[in-house]
């Protein structure tokens, strides 16, 4: 195997911080002749990415007016990363927040996210075990799985705490003085004695010379002047005034706009355009391109190519896949709930046993369907292919995936593919695939010398998305007269998401649907004592392009559980808070936080109005939601308010997680509610948000969120808040009605909200 | 075609069938309006025309000759905010940002019609999109937006 077949080969490998899946040995392999001393390579590291100057290590660059860049290697897509890492840094290196610009580097090794892979808390300024080397190796950088604090926590602050220390220690040789005799506030170390002060940007130069014998301590958490503050987002002013810039307003000089249309039937292809001359005379028209992937029309306006793409007429290949409907989707996944599982990842004791000797079984299944992520920006990307390099600017969850794609499509090296990560519009796991690079590749390679910035419609976006998979899910469930759980059977049947999207990528690393931990994450190891329990699950198998969308497993099994764990409770004649706090007495972090919730919602109140109420983690933060619903008419309700506490161990940014659990339940409500892609004859039948609708301002609820103190390590803040909305809901709907949700989306029983 | 765009003629040679929003965004590269849908559905690409909030990417260009146009760029600068831009800073409102510059536009149009509107009034004319969700902030950002407004009022009736 060359060296640079095997670097392709490892760098597939995403499933594994997804998916939280094991390294095997064929990782291994790749990780001959890595540098030994990558570790000091990063503490020294030069910051390539970050342009000219004086950078002290891969994410601080001091400039002579004092003025601090700070490389985020984070996307940001609205989840505040641009300034929860720089608060992290400006903690330790003593710089007001506002003196910091953020930019985004090139995908370098220092920038890779090891937490991804190991779901272990890193500190890549001590060591790196062998799986974060590897990630620094590819280098990985990415951003997903709502991971950047918990594997910048450490790492941020250190990178904030070495620079200082180096720049004190660049004083104190400047002062012909220990280090110890001098301190450091807003961006001046100062001389402890004579009070005479140097600028961080005076210092910055004879500072990244210099050598630490050893890591400095971090500030104790009583000394934090900025993190756990609810600093003002440094993003927010540029989106405010329009001239935030997104990938889809990058405009080059000489710049041309593409269209793209796609087959009309899932894993079809176009074969011939039958009016090429036609659409090629249309007003603006520059070319109509037969890619790979598509057509594609480019012209001097994206109106101009829209138009075009909707004039064209093509030949397609279209004979496989068009027998695929939802009805026989649905029929697979019931088959799939009668065979014998695929795997059984949570067992404990003997189901069985207590299914066949007690006839109070209580059995539902529960049921959900596709789902597109509908980001508003819709997709696309800006490509300049030249002979031997090539430029893209695209907002999109990886830089390193970026590149790659734009490598391998344009035959460039990747050192001479240069990335230029935007502001996102949204992402939501939608903008972590390498599709709409790809495609948009593919265009500008044959537009070669010519910057090309190819635009889906929202149409051609919500049509060939890479969905969050139907999923059945089957209980039986045995509840002894006192409110113990005797028996918790859980079958689930759907399509493996990490084998579906890293086949994408290179079908021999992707793991096999057996060993996706996705599958069943939230649905198996719950926090309740249960005394006889069985999480298992099919695999559906579908040419059906599924992928991660906000909080994965948990979007569908948080429903399925905590919607059945009220059956359970309505089983036993108990109250349903009541019932789930008799069952967390050996997970004291969760009680702590459905205690909190229920009284923040009020559970209990005499008020005429319905509660229901869900707990789960994801991500490693425990959430808790309690939804208050009013009954206007008959089917008719109000979402009137959601509380919601939220366990992410340390936090960084309270009001950036306290908008990450606002926008986390609004992006629940709206799959709840309404959201559903339905298949007919091999193709998506939704096309655009009339018919994929959105929770808007008259159906949102008020949120209140509360933010539980602790000192464990942080987790992820980005997808916890979405899994329970569902749930939560539902289960007001049940306390409301009597009738139990068990299929979404809610508005297919003929319910309405307002 | 010529066209008054935040208080400037500017001429413009396009077919009188383009949407406003690509004459805005391609044309004359003012990129601060989004698009979303493409169907009047989600509001990214709302702009103010002769006062009222409209979607443009459905609105044919020809239609919006001898009208004031009022985009996300005309209402402010870094330095000297709209009453509302102002409110959107205080209450941290947008997330990855792309739908409120129609957002903010929206929220223009109806406190220049409703000076201090109520929740019913917010969810009657704020229908556009936001897929982050942020719309409890948005209701609370109009509700200040509109007493900064009415205290600005207040101050010029003093002088």
């Amino acid at each position: 195997m060359s060296k640079e077949k095997s670097k392709k080969k490892i760098f597939t490998r995403r499933n594994f911080m997804i998916t939280g899946g094991v390294l095997t040995t064929g990782l291994v392999v790749g990780v001959a002749g890595l540098n030994a001393h990558v570790n000091k390579k990063i503490r020294k590291y030069s910051g390539k990415g970050m342009g000219e100057g004086s950078s002290i290590n891969a994410w601080i660059r001091i400039a002579p007016d004092n003025k601090v860049t700070v490389a985020v290697g984070r996307a940001e897509m609205g989840q505040g990363v641009y300034t929860s890492i720089p608060m992290l840094i400006a903690e330790e290196l003593e710089v007001p927040l506002e003196n910091i610009e953020v930019i985004q580097p090139q995908p370098e090794s220092p920038y890779a996210n090891t937490f991804m892979m190991t779901q272990k808390e890193p500190n890549i300024f001590k060591a790196y075990e062998l799986a974060e080397k590897v990630m620094a190796y590819l280098p990985m950088v990415m951003t997903g799985g709502s991971t950047s604090i918990p594997d910048g926590f450490n790492n941020m602050r250190y990178a904030g705490a070495t620079a200082r220390e180096m720049l004190k220690q660049a004083a104190a040789d400047e002062w012909g003085i220990e280090r110890s005799k001098v301190s450091t506030e807003n961006g001046y170390v100062i001389n402890n004695d004579t009070k005479a002060k140097l600028s961080y940007g005076d210092l910055s130069a004879a500072a990244r010379e210099i050598d630490l014998a050893e890591l400095p301590e971090l500030k104790n958490k009583s000394d934090w002047k900025l993190i756990g503050t609810k600093a003002k987002r440094l993003d927010i002013p540029e989106k405010v005034d329009g001239t935030a810039e997104f990938g889809i307003d990058i405009r080059k000089e000489g710049m041309l706009y593409a269209a793209m249309i796609h087959p009309s039937v899932i894993g079809g292809k176009i074969t011939g355009i039958k009016n090429k001359e036609e659409v090629e005379g249309m007003e603006g028209v520059k070319r109509v391109l037969l890619t790979d992937y598509g057509v594609a029309v480019v012209a001097n306006n994206t109106w101009r190519a829209k138009n075009g793409a909707l004039m064209l007429e093509v030949e397609e290949d279209n004979s496989n896949n068009q027998e695929i409907s939802s009805a026989t989707i649905q029929t697979s996944l019931e088959e799939i709930l009668d065979q014998e599982p695929l795997a059984t990842p949570d067992t404990e004791g003997d189901v069985d046993a207590i299914l066949s000797d007690n006839n109070q079984v209580i059995e539902s299944t529960y049921k959900v369907p596709y789902l597109a992520h509908a980001a508003m920006e819709p997709l696309n990307c800006t490509v300049l292919v030249n002979d031997d390099s090539a430029e893209v600017w695209v907002g999109h969850q990886s830089s390193s995936i970026t590149q790659t794609a734009v490598s391998e499509v344009a035959g460039v090296s990747k050192k001479n593919v240069t990335v230029h990560t935007t502001y996102l519009g949204g992402g939501f796991g939608r903008r972590a695939e390498s599709d709409f690079v790809l495609k948009a590749t593919a265009v500008a390679k044959m537009m070669k010398g010519i910057p090309v910035q190819t635009t889906f419609t929202r149409e051609e976006d919500m049509k060939n998305d890479m969905y969050r998979p139907a999923a059945l899910s089957r209980f039986k469930g045995v509840v002894n007269p006192n409110g113990e759980i005797h028996a918790w059977d859980n079958m689930i049947a759907i399509q493996s998401v990490s084998n579906s999207a890293i086949t994408r990528i290179d079908p021999s690393f992707a793991p096999k649907p057996k060993d996706d931990i996705a599958t069943v994450e939230g649905a198996a190891h719950l926090p309740y004592i249960m005394k006889n329990k069985r999480v298992a699950f099919g695999d559906y198998k579908s040419p059906i392009q599924v992928g991660f969308w906000r909080s994965v497993g948990s979007s569908q099994n948080a429903f399925f559980t905590e919607s059945f764990m009220d059956e359970c409770a309505h089983a036993a004649g108990q109250d349903p808070y009541q019932f789930r706090l008799a069952k967390l007495g050996k997970t004291p972090r969760f009680k702590a936080v459905l205690e909190k919730v229920a009284e923040l919602g009020n559970w209990g109140a005499q008020d005429g109005k319905y509660r229901g109420i869900a707990l789960h983690k994801s991500f490693g933060s425990i959430v808790g939601e309690v939804c208050t619903i009013t009954k206007k008419g008959d089917k008719e309700f109000s979402i009137d308010d959601f509380a919601c506490a939220i366990d992410c161990g340390t936090y960084v940014n309270p009001d950036t997680i306290e908008a990450q659990m606002e926008g986390g339940i609004v992006f629940g409500l709206s799959a709840a509610l309404y959201g559903q892609i339905t298949w007919q004859n091999g193709s998506v039948v939704q096309s655009n948000f009339p018919d994929y609708d959105m929770v808007r301002m008259n159906v949102s609820p008020s949120i209140k969120v509360h933010i539980m103190e602790n000192d464990h390590y942080p987790g992820g803040v980005g997808e916890p808040g979405t899994p329970p909305a569902a749930p939560a809901l539902a289960n007001a709907l049940f306390a409301a009605t009597g009738q139990r949700i068990r299929e979404l989306p809610i508005m297919n029983a003929g319910y309405k909200f307002s | 075609m010529k066209l008054n765009i935040n208080g400037k003629d500017i001429d413009v040679e396009v077919e009188p069938g383009m949407p406003l929003l690509w004459v805005l965004r391609d044309e004359l590269n003012m990129t601060g309006t989004k698009f979303g849908c493409g169907v009047s559905s989600c509001g990214a690409c709302t702009v103010m025309i002769d006062g009222v909030a409209t979607r443009t990417c459905t609105l044919p260009v020809g239609n919006a000759q001898n009208k004031k146009i009022t985009t996300i760029e005309g209402i402010g600068s870094p330095s000297n905010l709209s009453a509302v831009q102002q409110a959107w800073v205080e209450h941290q409102v947008p997330q990855c940002g792309y739908c409120q510059s129609g957002m903010i536009m929206a929220a223009e149009a109806l406190l220049d019609e409703i000076p201090n509107p109520t929740d019913d009034d917010i969810d009657a004319k704020m229908t556009n999109i936001c897929r982050c969700g942020t719309y409890t902030r948005v209701r609370a950002a109009i509700h200040t937006a509109a007493k900064l407004r009415s205290q600005a009022t207040d101050l010029l009736g003093s002088l």
